[in-house]
């Protein structure tokens, strides 16, 4: 039965996991500041962190968390209130 | 000149009486466009222990630019934004003036109304000094004072190079000027942290 396994495994990855949290460059931001709002938010190493801001920087945007609706909207609004410019919508690749 | 330092008691900010005095100001500007706490336009009852308990039935995406960026739609479609913004846009903004008024009052402990510095005398007052610096407080005023000088300047990538080439006499350099001070004095401070 592992055809069923597999499609349960993906409805389970579309019920749970399907929104993500992206943020987007911005001139303002400082680089070192949105290092440290990634660790302080998402518990990031700093190599992680630091690797997450240069995606933002050099391809303006960067996906930072994903999980159910709920969740990204709370990762969302702890953004916005950190100063950074960020939105979600459904995960596309899945 | 204004820096943050790392003692055994904590971080402390060593200010001049101007720089003091800029960044009251702008903090007083800021919490003046947040709104200063009064949401009250956007509940359909001014009872206070009403609002609340409720949400408010609509919140239309600010239109000056600058509340604009401090937020955001979170959506790109209209309808989910605004239903975002029904949901969280209160506590965002009382929170950005929750930090902005904490900023203020450790401020007001310095700054001497009674001396008009002007800008260009500052060193004539000495270095005054805030102790008990929360850096997490301050790094999220000084970045929304920063975004915020950021929209009225209209600060892209180049804007470093164009503010070298302006002329002295320009009146949006003193601007530009407090923007990368801004900027210096945050810097400074994430560093002070390691």
């Amino acid at each position: 039965m592992s055809t069923a396994t597999e499609s349960d495994l993906s409805i389970s990855q579309l019920v749970d996991r399907p929104w993500v949290a992206i943020v987007w460059d911005d001139p303002v931001n400082l680089m070192s500041y949105v290092t440290y709002v990634f660790i302080k938010l998402f518990g990031f190493s700093q190599e992680k962190a630091h690797e997450l801001m240069m995606k933002v920087h050099n391809e303006g945007k960067a996906v930072v968390s994903s999980g159910s609706r709920e969740e990204m909207e709370r990762d969302v609004q702890r953004l916005h209130e950190n100063g950074l410019w960020a939105t979600l919508q459904r995960d596309d690749k899945i | 000149m204004s820096n943050f330092v790392k003692e055994d008691s904590g971080v402390t900010l060593f200010v001049t009486q101007t720089e003091a005095q800029i960044l009251i100001n702008l903090v007083e500007q800021l919490l003046e466009l947040l709104g200063e706490g009064d949401f009250f336009h956007h509940y359909d009852t001014n009872d206070p222990l009403a609002q609340m308990l409720t949400v408010p039935t609509e919140i239309a995406a600010p239109e000056d630019p600058v509340l604009k960026r401090l937020l955001p739609n979170a959506y790109s479609d209209p309808e989910a934004a605004s239903d975002f913004r029904r949901f969280t846009e209160p506590e965002i903004r009382g929170n950005k003036q929750r930090i902005l008024r904490r900023v203020r009052q450790q401020l007001s402990i310095i700054v001497d109304y009674s001396i008009d510095t002007g800008v260009e005398n500052s060193s004539d007052f000495g270095i005054d000094s805030i102790t008990g610096i929360d850096p997490d407080i301050w790094l999220l005023a000084l970045n929304d004072l920063r975004l915020a000088l950021g929209v009225r300047l209209d600060v892209d990538s180049e804007s470093y190079e164009k503010f070298d080439l302006l002329p002295d006499e320009d009146p949006i350099k003193p601007t530009f000027a407090v923007y990368f001070w801004l900027g210096w004095l945050q810097e400074n401070l994430l560093s002070v942290l390691g």
